[in-house]
């Protein structure tokens, strides 16, 4: 077994001279800024972006300010515009109520048979109706459209 | 609906009125001059609103509010209509939002118009946002009435003072600790 096993065999043995040292020592990398300069560089910019910011603030408000005083100084025609319009909405809503329910024995406008929503007011009192029953004459569309008006807004 | 037939509703005849019919930017264009010219009118009709909080009782001081602003609307017409429709032309199409900041060209030529030909000037920067005092002429209206009487009779009366008062026939439910 030994003899037939005599093959000449060389030993993993280092390169002749050795290996090459290990390059271990730090390689920093190049320093720009010192720290105390990236503080003040830190300070610097926010600084500035704080003072570009602030023109920025100031300049919506002003727009802002301008926009609202022009709102404002149109409102009350707005308003009685709407007013009048919303007067002439309530009643056809009541005229239509007559009309579709006059077949319904007992049933009075505004009331179910007879019995009130608001017992305690005054008799004369306009109580503003909710958005579906302002609606409850009208199409499907309109209704939509003012249910929705953030969609095309 | 809650409106029964004794809501008194106006008629449609007294609903008419000519209504302003511009839109959102040609209104906002011109918003600074009929805030200041119909201010007087405004302000009560506002005051009228917040006060009786009723749409029916500020109709007439409605319609004057509507005709105020469209006398101002018809001078600056007549007046200065091409600035005036160049300057809202500009606020109508410069924006979404209908920003003035875009227009100051052609407001500056829309304000200067109005000076020469109508002296009305620009008030001062934001001055519909600040508040001012109106000295109205309508009396304020009467004040609710106090809420301490109640209005319906109470349901379960308490015993008239003649009648007697007996001891409890079988007792308290406090048995145990008042006797």
């Amino acid at each position: 077994m030994d003899q037939a096993c005599q093959v000449a065999r060389k030993q993993d043995l280092p390169p002749p001279g050795g290996y090459k040292p290990i390059p271990y020592k730090r390689i920093p990398a190049k320093t720009l800024f010192s720290g105390y300069t990236m503080f003040a560089g830190y300070f610097g910019i926010t600084a500035f972006a704080m003072y570009l910011y602030s023109l920025n603030y100031k300049q919506i408000v002003r727009d802002q300010i301008e926009m609202r005083s022009a709102k404002m100084a149109i409102y009350p025609m707005l308003l009685a515009e709407r007013d009048r319009a919303y007067l002439k909405q309530l009643r056809k809503n009541r005229d239509a109520e007559a009309e579709l329910m006059k077949d319904v024995p007992g049933w009075e406008v505004g009331t179910y048979y007879g019995e009130k929503v608001y017992k305690l007011l005054p008799p004369d009192t306009l109580v503003e109706p909710i958005f579906h029953e302002y609606y409850a004459h009208s199409g499907t569309w309109e209704w939509f459209q003012r249910a929705y008006l953030k969609l095309r807004s | 609906m809650v409106i029964t037939n004794d809501v008194t509703l106006p008629e449609y005849s007294e609903l008419k009125t000519d209504e302003v019919k511009l839109s959102t930017g040609a209104l906002l264009t011109a918003s600074a001059f009929i805030g200041k010219q119909c201010e007087g009118v405004n302000n009560e009709f506002m005051l009228c609103r917040q006060e009786q909080n009723d749409p029916r009782a500020c109709l007439e001081v409605g319609k004057q509010v509507t005709a105020c602003a469209k006398e101002v609307l018809r001078r600056i017409r007549k007046e200065c209509c091409q600035e005036f429709n160049q300057y809202a032309n500009c606020v109508d199409k410069s924006s979404r939002d209908y920003t003035f900041r875009h227009c100051r060209k052609t407001q500056a030529i829309f304000d200067d118009c109005m000076r020469e030909r109508l002296c009305l000037l620009r008030n001062d920067f934001g001055y519909f946002c600040r508040a001012r005092i109106h000295k109205s002429s309508s009396d304020p209206p009467e004040p609710p009435p106090c809420p301490c009487h109640p209005k319906v009779e109470d349901a379960t009366p308490s015993l008239p003072d003649c009648k007697p008062r007996k001891p409890a026939r079988f007792g308290g439910r406090l048995y145990w600790c008042n006797d």
